[in-house]
């Protein structure tokens, strides 16, 4: 193929590196200086914290999650978007630095650390210990790590390879990798899922519930991918690489996945509704009263419904920046289905008292997704720039690049 | 002449050579016309001035009648006609009534997507003159073939044929009725 430097990303990316780096640092700080200084304060700043940190977070995992996938599934959408999904999943150790707040402060997070006396608690201690929620977080970012490592190394190779055979192999190497990996993958996913998101209600329990994030963080990939694919549609080296056919694969995708995700969620409370028994359905009673109600019909209409509808049409799908501009509305509301998830579960503070949700919003759900997400995309962006924009000396690459243009 | 003609046909040996001469022939302003590929190639459409199928909207119509037919029936059964008190919840219970409704949205879109492209294709079509041609059996393996109708309002043998020839087909033939 042609010079590597000729795919280097655009350099007015930097620009965006030091917006995000800047409000993103002020606003987490904010937040960090609150956690640390008020105790009054700390439960909501962590909570908010962490309802930022799922939200960024599961794009970054997502995007480890899609390389394996379009490791496996091979088609054109995959080779022009790897580097993307590489830059995002190599984001891994900003997200284990960013973890640190969450493990520091898991005594004032979870509910779990203050109810010794409770006899469902006593019997899920050797689980539900702060000793064992760290061991099992870290090994979480190793295995995740190791992932990362790997399919980074060999897309490399790939790319400083002179000889066919070797830019071959590398990318057989990192299909074969990705079969076995993708199943440890959703494990972990499932596993972190539960571990930092289902335990906030700790006698509340789901099997569906690992799915859930794996269908989700999958969809904010998706979504945060054709975002960043549109922005760079338009620009040098992309504007040849990228074509009107890989926006209509990838808003396919994303069809897919926002019917998965209403499928699991939906499946996820037929089940409980089925079964109607009491320490299943507390989970959803505390989410039908107070307004949040509301808020679940929302998500319905316009996490579901309404992208659904206008994604069945192959226009919008054609048109990048009308794909970009739902991917981003989507992107919205991911966050706010995990507000869902995370904000109405008991607290530490009012233990027997279920908010509103009024009563459980504060400033700090939308400051903390603001500062994480900054230095977030400060972290995406930067390792956007170290490698060309798309894997040079792939062998599918110049298929990959045709069928953009259709066929 | 005696010999009826359906239409002439051209032959040609790759994709990129059929869409430019089907561009042309779009240009010289002649309408009824029709090409055949061995691969779906969606430039042609484009190409001949193929407008897009309606299918796609009537498919979303038969999903739509699936879904208030799914409803309709287990609204009908559960609450009007043989109301009965299931695990203690009301007759008229949504949640488990959307699986059902779910399946008959897909089923009623799924038969519409078949028998719907069948219908607009108009088959099955037990004979068309196209096969006439010997070698038109190649459209299903390697050639790519235009044809221009008779009934083409601009249609005039010599003059077609000879359009055509200028188009640098692999052949042209004429096709029989």
């Amino acid at each position: 193929m042609e010079n590597r430097n000729e795919f280097q990303a655009p350099q007015e990316i930097n620009g965006w590196r030091t917006i995000g780096l800047g409000v993103g640092g002020v606003f987490s700080l904010i937040i960090l200086a609150i956690a640390v200084l008020s105790p009054g304060m700390r439960e909501q700043a962590l909570r908010s914290w962490l309802l930022g940190y799922i939200f960024w977070g599961g794009i970054g995992f997502g995007c480890l999650g899609v390389l394996i996938l379009q490791y496996l599934t091979g088609g054109a959408w995959g080779v022009v978007t790897r580097r993307i999904l590489e830059a995002g999943a190599r984001t891994l150790p900003v997200l284990a630095v960013l973890f640190i707040p969450i493990a520091v402060g898991v005594t004032s997070l979870y509910e779990w650390t203050h109810l010794p006396n409770d006899e469902i608690i006593k019997h899920r201690q050797p689980y539900l210990s702060v000793e064992w929620f760290i061991i099992r977080s870290v090994l979480y970012f190793i295995m995740w790590g190791a992932m990362v490592y790997f399919l980074n190394k060999w897309s490399q190779r790939q790319d400083e390879a002179g000889d066919y055979e070797t830019q071959l192999k590398m990318a057989q190497d990192a299909s074969k990798f990705s079969g076995p990996t993708m199943v440890f993958f959703v494990l972990v996913v499932s596993f972190a899922a539960i571990d930092w998101v289902m335990t906030l209600d700790p006698h509340w329990f789901s099997t569906m519930w690992g799915f859930l994030f794996v269908a989700g963080w999958g969809l904010s990939c998706f979504c945060f991918v054709v975002a960043v694919l549109a922005y760079l549609s338009d620009k040098a080296p992309m504007n040849r690489i990228v074509g009107k056919r890989h926006f209509h694969d990838l808003g396919k995708l994303m069809l897919a996945l926002v019917m998965v995700w209403a499928y699991f969620n939906f499946s996820q409370f037929l089940i409980i509704w089925s079964g109607n028994i009491p320490e299943e359905t507390t989970w959803y009673l505390r989410r039908q009263h107070g307004g949040w109600g509301v808020l679940g019909i929302v998500l319905v209409l316009f996490h579901f419904a309404f992208p659904f509808l206008v994604l069945l049409t192959r226009e919008v799908k054609m048109k990048p920046k009308w794909l970009a501009l739902l991917a981003i509305f989507i992107l919205v509301l991911r966050l706010v289905d995990m507000f869902f998830l995370i904000s109405p579960n008991p607290r530490i503070a009012v233990p027997e008292q279920e908010l509103g949700l009024l009563q459980s919003f504060s400033w700090m759900d939308i400051v903390a997704p603001i500062g994480i997400g900054g230095i977030w995309l400060w972290a995406f962006f930067g390792e956007l720039l170290k490698r060309p924009l798309v894997p040079v000396n792939d062998p599918y690459l110049p298929n990959a690049i045709e069928h953009g243009k259709g066929h | 002449m005696d010999r009826k003609i359906y239409g002439l046909m051209a032959e040609f040996d790759t994709a990129t050579q059929m869409v430019e001469a089907a561009r042309k022939i779009r240009e010289a302003g002649y309408k009824k016309t029709d090409g055949f590929s061995p691969f779906p190639l969606h430039e042609i459409d484009e190409a001949l001035g193929i407008k897009r199928s309606i299918l796609p909207y009537l498919v979303f119509g038969g999903a739509v009648v699936g879904a208030i037919a799914g409803l309709g029936l287990q609204y009908f059964v559960h609450v009007q006609d043989y109301p009965l008190i299931v695990g203690g919840r009301p007759f008229f219970s949504l949640p488990s009534f959307i699986p059902a409704t779910y399946e008959l949205t897909i089923l009623f879109a799924g038969f519409t997507a078949v028998f719907g492209m069948l219908f607009l294709n108009g088959l099955p079509q037990p004979y068309h003159p196209v096969f006439n041609v010997p070698r038109f059996a190649l459209a299903s393996r390697e050639k790519f073939f235009l044809l221009i109708e008779t009934k083409d309002a601009k249609f005039d043998y010599e003059e077609t044929r000879s359009f055509m020839q200028s188009l640098n087909p692999q052949e042209v033939f004429d096709v029989e009725e």
